[in-house]
This record gives structure tokens, C-alpha cells and sequence, in this order.
């Protein structure tokens, strides 16, 4: 064991090399407890972020890097091999103190480990493995677990890999295969989508069978950095949608990309609008949740605006289907009313069980009045034809000029 | 106007609740005392005799839950809201529960806010090691804005396993002595200050976490005020250093994502793998 101020140096290190994925979900595990047993930990399905940083990010989980030295070179990486970067390694019990020790103080609700590729895939993933093995097995931690998966291992160190892990992730790094032959030579589109598949399959087969040894029950996520390259939000989307479809991911996750110390020539200088990134992740929340097609918020190819949010640009786009009157419209129409959630919609066809809907009723569930008026209809309210002017209605309903960066 | 003395406690309120129901005694003609609180100057004081062979009032499970947690949100008149909303359903009016009732709607406030606040302590509540073979393993000092410590206390019992633990607030606080958890209310003094007074030197290595996994070039401060309140900051140990790196990433860090303890640095470049 290091002292400690060499592992403070570690750490510092390898947290700022890792901070670039953004996930840290820790949901949708199944219910463990360490409620009168020797070990440490529980997960009972909800997240929690234990803390927040100053860039507005969920911190739910020690989220670093076993090491940062990395043989690939991608561009768009801090921790790419030409970078020229401060360089650590921890060893696996390094990372196994860690973890336990910010666990009991109520810092984190788990480990998300990932690493730079060492050797080769497969001993990187086995370095990996080896610590959630530890933590799962001598130290009997229940927490949550999310691993990195290296896309060119060997599909029995995936499967180890989805015994101890709650999650799985493989990134997809860029949302089209030109840009990943461009900017990330040593990767591949085809390996990526076979590491994703061989997680798929393990999650159906231990869902097939009952006593099945469980496989990552959290699911597998993906990531895609967005502004490394020219790719317009269309494609992201769609690509998004793909990956949904056939791997049944849980997550995508937009990563704006931010500019790295050192930067190559070939990634942009400057970081695109973070209103972008929060757009997609709209988006993504319709096509996931409510029932959007990608090809229905942009039919063809561009970006999604960025003065409105997604959901009221389509039913601008969409007026033949408005005002909808909330006391009959089926349920999946009155979640698609811009300033109606998916919760609104279920409390109010509750509600009209009981009694006719009137506006006063949308005020009391909180939803967004100034967004919903122009397309809805209760038992006292139509909304006036000076809405029924498309362009002039998103003028007065557009989140003002677009701003620079998010303030 | 009836005055109904209780001991300001979810089950003596359901007590007196049922027995008021029972005597048809109309919401508007109640004021509820909880331990301690003065009535109205010209009030009667709560005459209702023992429940004779009144027919007993059915209420549905579900409401009592949503009652009783509804009653840990803390504001000055708690138990008027539960009383109406009891009333009604009572006489047959279901509407009262539901999230678009204007009172269902102020219930379902308070349930979200109590809610809200739990999630609270189980995120931003820390534990320190007390390092004392007489004290419990860990302690912390919480101040939470409901009365939720203990209906939430239990999720730490399930992460900690065998560790012995205590959570100190300004009102109660718990003791979980590895295998029961005991309620102390008030807070006993020698508590307090135990989970007030822990030296830890150990929280610098979260400290650095914390400071690594910032991305100052992406400094988003209304995001994390809002989901990480002000009034939290001054208890974890992270809190100090966010106004200062919140200022350092405006005063021109933000060009990059580095953490600035990193790029003083000398770095390392990697030869390719086939030049070895």
C-alpha cells in the first residue's frame, strides 16, 4: 500500500483522466442488504448522488481509472498515448480500500471503473475483473458495481465481468464510422457491436433461466461524444435509437466534448453549446419514455433546435393533432402536450374518473401553463386563436436567444 | 372552536383523529395542540367523552400512510390539512386524496418534500470514523428540514453491515448498536457533541476526489445549486471547496477540463507500441 500522499497523487491523477465518462448512474440494481451480515453494502434499485460538482454532475460513484496508460491514441482522449499527461497506475487492493473507505463515510454508492489499455485488451480486462472480484468476493461487497467492458477481450472475460458487475459499458466513442476510423484508429465498429452483443446475450440468457448465475441486472450503457466531429443531431439520434433497438441498452449518454490539454488538430478547439448536450438528452428522454420516433422530432437530416425544447417543436410542427381535449384524448396524446410530463398525464386521467377536467386543475399538478395553453382544451378553457400562428407562438415560447455557453 | 391536546405524535393525532371522526365533530371546529403549543384565548378544551358504541370509521390503509407521511413536514399547522382531508374521505369523497384536489394537492406537496428530504440524508449525510473503542464505529451530524431521521435512518443499517454507527440533529437523533436501533428524543448532549466534534483527516482523499472528477470547463452552478442545496454545503467535507472552484474555473481554468493540481504536472508521451 502507497502512503497516503502518494495515493492522494493517484488519485487526483486518475479521476481527472476517467472524468470525461459521464455516466455514474447507480440504478436499477436488485435489492441487496448487508443488514446484519458481515460485508458492506446495498442497493435497492434507486440511485443516489451523493454529492454534486460545480459543472452541475452527479457524483454517485468512485468513478476513476485503474490507469491511465493507454497504447490506443484516440483523439478526442485526454489519456490518448501522444498526450502528454501525467501517467499513474493503481494497484487493484489501491482501488478496493478506496472504494470500501468512501462507502462507509456515505460518499459513494459504488465503483464505476474503467482504465486505459495496457498490454492488451484482455489483460486490461482481466486487471479489471480482478478488482471487482475482490470487492464482490473477499470483502463481500453488495454495492453498486459499474465495469468498463474493453471491447476486444475475450468474451469469457466479458461474462466474468457480468457476474460481479451491476452494469456494463462499452462506448460506442462516436456515432459514426467514418469519424471513428478518423479520429480513433485503434477502435472498431465491428468489435464495439460484438462487445455489446455478447453482453445482450448474457443478460437474455440469465433472464431465461431462473437460477441462471446473474449477469450485469443493471444492463449495459453506451457513450457518444458529441462536437469531436461534424455528425448533426439527426444522426446521433437515429444511431441512438439503433443501439436501442438491437442491444436493448439502457442508457446513451451525450458527452459534449471538452476540450483537452494539448489538444490535437483534428478535434475542435472549442467545446460545442452545452444546450446541445442538454437537447439530445431531451430527445432521447421522448424516444426512451415516450414513444417518439428519432425520425419524428427531426425528419430529415440537422439539428434539433435550440431556443425550444424537442417536445414543443414537434407539436409545432404537428399542430393538426392540437389542442387535445384532456377529458377525452387517449393517454400517450396527453403525455405528448408540450408542459405535460408522463406523471401529469397519468394524474390526470385519474383525475377526469372523478370529475371533468378544468385549467385550474393543470395548475394544482404544477405543469408548465405558459407551454400547454396554446394546445390544450378542458370543460372551460379553449385556447384562443391568437396561438394558431405557428411562428409567432415559438417567438413567444423560445427560452430567449441562444446563449453562449449555459449562462 | 374545540381544542384536542395530543402529545404531538403521528399515533396520538390518529387516536384523537378517530375519535373526533366518530363524534361527527366537523374539521373547521377543530384546533390540534401538539405537545407544548398554546391554543386559541377564548377555545373550549376538548370535551369529546370515551367513544361509546359509535359504529367504527373504515379508512383505507393507503391514506394512513399517506397521513402519517404527511405529517413529518414541518409547518406550523400540520394536522389541520390531515383532519380535512380524513373528514372527507370519511363522508365518501375520494377526490380529497388525489394530486389535483386543492387539498390532495398540498398533501401530495408535503409527501414530496418529505421524500425529497429522506433522499437527502441518504445522500449528503457523512459518516467519520470515531476511532473509539467506547463509541459507535462512525458518526454523523445531519440537519435535516423534516421530521424524517427516523423513518430513514434504516437504509444505513442495510449498507453498513456490521458497523455500529450514530446519527446526531439538532431535534432526535439514532444509534444503530449493530443489531437494533435505538430513538433518542431530544438528542442526548454527549451525542451531539461526539458527532459534532470528529477530527477526520481522512476525508482529504475524498476531498481530492471531489476537486479531480470537477470539470471546470463546464462550470454549471445553477444545475448543482439546485440539486445540491446551499444548506447542505457547510456539513460536508467537499463544501468548502466549491465556492473556490466554482471562482477558479471563472477566473480562466476553464479553457480545458484539467483539474489544476493535475496540469502542474510534467507529463508523459507513450511510444507506440510497435516502436518498443
Amino acid at each position: 500500500m502507497a502512503t497516503d500522499m502518494q495515493l492522494i497523487e493517484k488519485l487526483s491523477v486518475l479521476a481527472d483522466a476517467a472524468k470525461y465518462d459521464v455516466s455514474c448512474a447507480s440504478s436499477g440494481a436488485p435489492k441487496r442488504s448487508s443488514k446484519g451480515k458481515s460485508g458492506l453494502g446495498a442497493t435497492d434499485g434507486m440511485g443516489i448522488c451523493h454529492s454534486f460538482t460545480p459543472d452541475g454532475r452527479c457524483v454517485a460513484l468512485l468513478k476513476i481509472l485503474l490507469t491511465n496508460f493507454c497504447l490506443y491514441d484516440c483523439q478526442y482522449c485526454v489519456n490518448r498515448r501522444s498526450s502528454d499527461v501525467p501517467r499513474a497506475r493503481f494497484t487493484p487492493e489501491e482501488v478496493v480500500t478506496l472504494t470500501l473507505d468512501f462507502y462507509r463515510r456515505n460518499c459513494i454508492s459504488g465503483l464505476f471503473l474503467s482504465s486505459g489499455i495496457i498490454r492488451s485488451a484482455d489483460y486490461t480486462m482481466e486487471q479489471l475483473n480482478r478488482v471487482a472480484r475482490l470487492l464482490r468476493e473477499e470483502h463481500e461487497f453488495r454495492g453498486y458495481i459499474h465495469l468498463k467492458t474493453i471491447p476486444d477481450a475475450d468474451p469469457q472475460l466479458i461474462a466474468e465481468a457480468g457476474r460481479y458487475a451491476d452494469r456494463l459499458s462499452v462506448n460506442i466513442e462516436l456515432p459514426t464510422e467514418s469519424s471513428l476510423i478518423r479520429l480513433a484508429p485503434e477502435k472498431q465498429v465491428v468489435t464495439i457491436k460484438q462487445a455489446m452483443h455478447a453482453i445482450h446475450a448474457g443478460e437474455t440468457e440469465a433472464k431465461a433461466e431462473k437460477r441462471a448465475p446473474r449477469f450485469a441486472p443493471a444492463g449495459q450503457s453506451t457513450q457518444m461524444i458529441v462536437g469531436a466531429d461534424a455528425t448533426d443531431d439527426s444522426t446521433i439520434l437515429r444511431t441512438a435509437q439503433t443501439l436501442y433497438g438491437d442491444y436493448k441498452l439502457r442508457r446513451v449518454y451525450y458527452s459534449a466534448f471538452s476540450p483537452i490539454p494539448h489538444s490535437p488538430k483534428t478535434v475542435p478547439f472549442e467545446a460545442p453549446p452545452l444546450l446541445r448536450e442538454h437537447r439530445l438528452y431531451q430527445a432521447d428522454f421522448l424516444i426512451r419514455g415516450y414513444g417518439f420516433e428519432a425520425s419524428e422530432l427531426l425528419a430529415g437530416p440537422g439539428n434539433l433546435p435550440l431556443d425550444i425544447d424537442p417536445k414543443l417543436a414537434w407539436a409545432l410542427s404537428n399542430r393538426e393533432h392540437f389542442p387535445v381535449d384532456l377529458n377525452r384524448a387517449e393517454p400517450t396524446l396527453i403525455a405528448r402536450i408540450p408542459g405535460i410530463g408522463i406523471l401529469s398525464a397519468k394524474r390526470l386521467v385519474a383525475l377526469r374518473q372523478q370529475k371533468r377536467i378544468r385549467f385550474e386543475d393543470l395548475t394544482r399538478l404544477r405543469c408548465s401553463l405558459e407551454k400547454a395553453k396554446p394546445f390544450v382544451i378542458t370543460q372551460d378553457y379553449r385556447p384562443s386563436l391568437a396561438y394558431r400562428e405557428s411562428a409567432a407562438l415559438r417567438q413567444s415560447l423560445s427560452d430567449g436567444p441562444v446563449q453562449m455557453g449555459l449562462w | 372552536m374545540r381544542q384536542v391536546r395530543f402529545d404531538g405524535s403521528f399515533d396520538g393525532w390518529r387516536d384523537a383523529a378517530r375519535g373526533l371522526l366518530e363524534h361527527g365533530v366537523a374539521p373547521h371546529q377543530v384546533e390540534w395542540l401538539g405537545k407544548g403549543e398554546l391554543g386559541g384565548l377564548f377555545n373550549e378544551p376538548d370535551t369529546c367523552g370515551p367513544v361509546g358504541a359509535a359504529p367504527p370509521v373504515r379508512i383505507p390503509r393507503q391514506l394512513i400512510d399517506e397521513l402519517e407521511n404527511a405529517a413529518r413536514f414541518r409547518t406550523g399547522d400540520r394536522w389541520s390539512l390531515l383532519y380535512r382531508i380524513l373528514w372527507r374521505v370519511a363522508k365518501g369523497d375520494q377526490t380529497a386524496r388525489l394530486a389535483g384536489d386543492i387539498d390532495g394537492s398540498e398533501l401530495h406537496a408535503r409527501i414530496k418534500a418529505v421524500r425529497r428530504e429522506a433522499h437527502h440524508m441518504h445522500a449528503f449525510l457523512r459518516f467519520s470514523p470515531t476511532g473509539c473503542i467506547e463509541a459507535p464505529d462512525y458518526a454523523a451530524w445531519f440537519e435535516p428540514a423534516h421530521d424524517i431521521l427516523r423513518s430513514a435512518a434504516p437504509h444505513f443499517a442495510e449498507r453498513m453491515g456490521l458497523n455500529s454507527w450514530l446519527i446526531a440533529t439538532p431535534s432526535d437523533a439514532v444509534l444503530w448498536d449493530g443489531a437494533v436501533m435505538h430513538h433518542a428524543d431530544p438528542c442526548p448532549p454527549a451525542w451531539r457533541r461526539l458527532a459534532q466534534s470528529l477530527n477526520d483527516p481522512g476525508a482529504e482523499l475524498w476531498k481530492t476526489y471531489y476537486e479531480s472528477t470537477f470539470n471546470p470547463a463546464r462550470l454549471n452552478r445553477n444545475v448543482m445549486e439546485n440539486n445540491l442545496p446551499v444548506r447542505f454545503w457547510k456539513n460536508l467535507p467537499e463544501g468548502a471547496l466549491i465556492p473556490q472552484l466554482m471562482s477558479q474555473a471563472r477566473a480562466g481554468a476553464q479553457r480545458d477540463g484539467q483539474a489544476s493540481s493535475v496540469a502542474e504536472r510534467p507529463g508523459k508521451r507513450i511510444s507506440r507500441p510497435d516502436q518498443h
